[in-house]
């Protein structure tokens, strides 16, 4: 399961399975990292390294289904995010998204992302606010 | 996708600051469904800006170093890129070490910023290690504006 997709349905990166929803509290699920993944060809051609980047934007899909909710939300901003070990080819990832803090308009969350016992990023804060509101400063 | 969000590097000072430009198009792959068409992910637009921050690296330093994302401080969007936007990555190194560099960054498209972020950390490891230089050398050179090289 996953639920943001690319136009296409591709890079961008979510997860392949959601293994527990609280929606409103937490999220947990499973991302796996195989060989085959484009930006493995660039990613680099001596050492192949899942960006980091791309597994912050797993942290934030799983972070929006943890919200929970009617509407869609969109990823703000992020505060305090960690790469600790590098994510290569036949990882299997587990995230886990826990809520912290919101309101109606905004939610945020903290992420874990673990391969096996080892942490390999987190993230202490990851705002999300509501995808259909005006952004601010903007209205 | 081709996972290089460079298309042309228009100002660099070594060990200082870089501009680089990124034109997008409904034809990559990588646009986001929402309620308000597709758009660009956070991730990156904020990837576009690292990979801005690490040809600065690679070229202040001959092609020795290349930066590996550590960390972020902090990276805020203000707005949605929808395709066929350019983007525009200013990236300024805050501190460099021969192990580490701190960097700080906007992304703007038609002159509004859309990402800025601060306190990017990046280890500096040997660029040998993950590509050959001789390669970078060659598209440092094409981003530049250098024109194919044999």
């Amino acid at each position: 399961m996953s639920t943001t997709r690319t136009a296409t349905g591709a890079v961008a990166g979510a997860f392949d399975r959601i293994v527990e929803l609280e929606p409103g509290r937490r999220a947990v699920a499973v991302r796996n990292i195989p060989h085959t993944l484009p930006c493995f060809d660039h990613h680099f051609p001596r050492f192949p390294v899942l960006p980091g980047v791309l597994l912050l934007e797993s942290m934030a899909a799983l972070a929006k289904a943890a919200a929970g909710g009617e509407r869609a939300w969109r990823l703000a901003s992020v505060r305090g995010v960690r790469f600790k070990h590098f994510v290569g080819p036949g990882d299997q990832v587990h995230l886990t998204a826990e809520v912290t803090g919101g309101n109606r308009h905004t939610t945020e969350v903290r992420a874990t992302a673990r391969v096996g016992d080892r942490v390999v990023a987190t993230a202490r804060a990851l705002a999300l606010a509501l995808a259909d509101e005006p952004w601010e400063g903007t209205a | 996708m081709r996972f290089h969000l460079i298309d042309r590097i228009e100002t660099l000072t070594p060990r200082e600051t870089i501009t680089a430009r990124k034109v997008t198009s409904v034809d990559e792959t990588y646009w986001q469904a929402t309620p308000n068409g597709p758009v660009l992910p956070f991730g990156l637009a904020l990837e576009a800006l690292c990979q801005a921050a690490t040809w600065l690296i690679m070229i202040s330093t001959d092609h020795r170093l290349r930066a590996a994302l550590l960390a972020v401080g902090e990276a805020t969007a203000h707005r949605d890129v929808a395709p066929g936007e350019v983007l525009s990555m200013h990236a300024t190194i805050e501190s460099m070490t021969g192990e580490a560099a701190i960097l700080d960054g906007t992304v703007t498209a038609g002159g509004e910023r859309v990402l800025e972020a601060t306190g990017i950390l990046c280890a500096l490891i040997d660029a040998e290690r993950l590509d050959d230089p001789d390669h970078t050398r060659r598209m440092a050179h094409q981003l530049q504006g250098g024109g194919p090289v044999g």
